[in-house]
């Protein structure tokens, strides 16, 4: 026990806490943006799951991993415009039909894999994103290593954060997206186009959500299999409640929730001895607790998860 | 009337989609739909045997499905089904293959009761968070199985572990056999007993009335005086007692013991079911049954068609797409006024 406190492990630790935050981080900024507008999503993890798959597999035919985040992309588009419509347009409920995203997405996916690599396959590994130093900052003792030595995604995840920022509470087309979410009938006579703006939700949602699911198959491990997402989807789901629907809290919790992941992984390689299913209990148990102390009961937009007809009285 | 026959239409047409659209998707990966489905009913239904393991795999799914029902009546959404599925299973285990001293009808009634009380704990949690803390219950409760399978992983890799296959001992004692020629166990007995009783209950009594009503408007029923909160946690901790002897019964009357992949996938599963099913929990049964169908006749279509058996799979996932989307879609407004023109008489014009 004499070297967890040593340096190199502190480094390692801090560095895969900021590797195992980015999934969270990214598909949580994509519930945010749904949730900004209204739409409860709790089909995440599906919707990572299909995109974790396309990347994966765009990925291994290509052979660039760039081309898989970018798959993976499109196709949470592609899921999350089933789940855009039924709820915009058919005004299903929202939980019901995450759900339904849920079951759904992840049987295509089995599905897609299996049909590519046959039934009885072994692993197929792709190739894995290189990380991309960034010049001279990554110079920095300890910090550097931490902060500035990973993929692009990684980067890009994290300047999601202040950009996001800025366009909700700095522009004027980031305050006319709240409103949907907090009042789309006052936003409508306003001369918002409040059905226009819940699709771009979904669009920017699918978009994340696919890309997170993407960067765990890419750039995170190089294999698929089922199960690859791992609940992460509704770790981001409370990430958002957690971190009270503003970018700086959702950071912080993803912080949080990937401290939880790569200090379970740390621990699983360090001590042996231990049953490594207790030790993977870590992240979920402290979704857990986090939650229990510090969630707050309402704080989310106001017409969150509630249908808008533009005709309803 | 009018109601039920809505109620029918809609699940009834997004099987039949999703068969339309299994059947396309056969076709693009290079098979014969017609060859595939037939394959299918033979696998599920050719003989006496085959027909009794589409009962065997319908027993869990009935259980989670109406676990699933009886917590979204009250208006609460449990997703840890398969959580309080596996630690009914835990316990049940746990009890049967260490107290000693007592054998036969009485340990599966001690084992099969616990595993209904460890159900209703794990169930229970969710519910306490969300009426005191107004935590979320999707998160919490799928937080809980995750917990709850690498729990039981534990078990059978270590504590409980048998030989060299990591998995527990067997339960000394087994369900009994309904027919001589299949593995149709008692199980099934229990699960419609329990579905008329839930049907009873949410139809027939004043306490099922008010749950029903917590779930259709919580507002209302906090003005009429109804302990909402109460309810909430009551309907908690009686749906993860019906996952939890779920998971014993399926433990006493299937798998014998836990091993990798136990109870699965069954908490999603039921959360369908309960939806296509139009969370009635008769058609909860008829969709559970449906499920087993397919996945009995499954692996007859791989082995005679070369289908995989995860088309299957993508048949199911679209039924409750479908099905979500279609109850959606007949109650816009629109739709509605459609229907109720259709159905209403044409009125007779006095002369």
């Amino acid at each position: 026990m004499e070297t967890v406190f040593d340096i190199i492990f502190i480094q390692e630790l801090l560095l895969s806490t900021v590797r195992m935050a980015t999934p969270i981080l990214i598909v949580a900024l994509a519930e945010l943006y749904s949730e900004r507008a209204g739409l409860v999503n709790i089909g995440l993890d599906g919707i990572m799951t299909f995109g974790a798959l396309s990347g994966f597999l765009i990925c291994y035919i290509t052979g660039n991993p760039y081309l898989g985040i970018l798959a993976g992309a499109i196709s949470g588009i592609l899921i999350n415009m089933i789940y855009a419509f039924c709820t915009i347009h058919l005004g299903a409920e929202q939980i019901v039909y995450g759900m339904a995203i849920n079951i759904f997405a992840p049987a295509l996916a089995s599905f897609i894999y299996k049909i590519y690599f046959g039934i009885s396959s072994t692993l197929v590994q792709a190739t894995l994103m290189k990380t991309v130093p960034i010049p001279i900052l990554n110079k920095i003792p300890v910090l550097g290593v931490v902060f500035f030595n990973h993929t692009p995604i990684v980067y890009i995840a994290y300047l999601l954060v202040p950009l996001t920022y800025v366009f909700f509470s700095k522009t004027k087309l980031g305050l006319n997206y709240k409103a949907i979410g907090e009042f789309p009938k006052a936003a409508e006579s306003m001369g918002i186009n409040v059905m226009l703006n819940k699709y771009i939700a979904c669009i920017i949602c699918g978009i994340l959500a696919g890309i997170g699911g993407a960067y765990l198959t890419t750039a995170y491990i190089s294999t698929y299999s089922d199960g690859v997402v791992a609940g992460r989807g509704f770790i981001a789901l409370s990430a958002v409640i957690f971190g009270r629907w503003m970018p700086g809290g959702v950071l912080l919790a993803a912080l949080l929730f990937g401290f939880t992941d790569a200090l379970q992984l740390r621990l699983q390689v360090m001590s042996s001895g231990t049953p490594y299913q207790l030790l993977a209990m870590i992240p979920y148990l402290s979704t857990l607790f986090v939650l229990a102390f510090f969630g707050i009961k309402k704080a989310g937009p106001k017409a969150n998860g509630k249908p808008y007809f533009r005709e309803e009285r | 009337m009018k109601n039920m026959l809505i109620k029918i239409f809609v699940p009834v047409i997004s099987v039949l989609c999703s068969f339309i659209i299994g059947a396309i998707l056969i076709t693009i990966i290079g098979g014969n739909p017609m060859e595939a489905y037939t394959y299918l009913f033979k696998g599920a239904f050719c003989t006496p045997a085959n027909i009794g393991e589409t009962v065997i795999k319908a027993v869990p799914l009935i259980f989670t499905g109406l676990a699933a029902t009886f917590a979204y009546k009250c208006g609460v959404f449990n997703l840890g089904g398969e959580g309080q599925f596996v630690m009914g299973a835990v316990v049940s285990i746990w009890i049967s293959t260490t107290l000693k001293g007592i054998t036969g009808i009485p340990l599966i009634i001690i084992s099969l009761t616990l595993g209904t009380i460890a159900g209703g704990i794990w169930g229970a949690i969710p519910g306490i968070l969300k009426i005191t803390r107004g935590l979320n219950e999707i998160i919490v409760s799928i937080m809980l199985n995750y917990v709850a399978i690498l729990f039981m992983g534990y078990l059978y890799t270590g504590p409980l572990r048998e030989g060299n296959v990591p998995q527990t001992a067997s339960v000394p004692v087994k369900l009994g056999r309904i027919f001589s020629q299949s593995r149709v166990h008692y199980g099934i007995v229990i699960a419609l007993i329990l579905t008329l009783i839930i049907y009873y209950f949410l139809f027939y009594t004043s306490k099922g009335f008010k749950l029903r009503a917590v779930g259709l408007n919580q507002i209302a029923s906090q003005f009429n005086g109804l302990p909402v909160k109460k309810f909430m946690l009551f309907s908690f901790i009686i749906s993860g007692a019906i996952a939890g002897l779920g998971g014993s019964v399926e433990l006493h009357g299937t798998q014998f013991r836990l091993m990798s992949g136990f109870g699965q996938g069954y908490g999603f599963d039921g959360v369908a079911i309960a939806l296509i099913g139009q969370l009635n929990p008769i058609g909860t049964v008829l969709v559970a049954y449906l499920f087993a169908i397919l996945r009995t006749g499954a692996t007859t279509m791989q082995v005679g068609s070369g289908m995989p058996t995860s088309v299957i799979d993508i048949i199911q996932a679209l039924v409750i797409v479908f099905a979500v989307a279609g109850s959606a879609f007949i109650n816009l407004p629109k739709i509605r006024q459609f229907f109720s023109n259709v159905f209403s008489k044409p009125r007779k014009e006095p002369l």
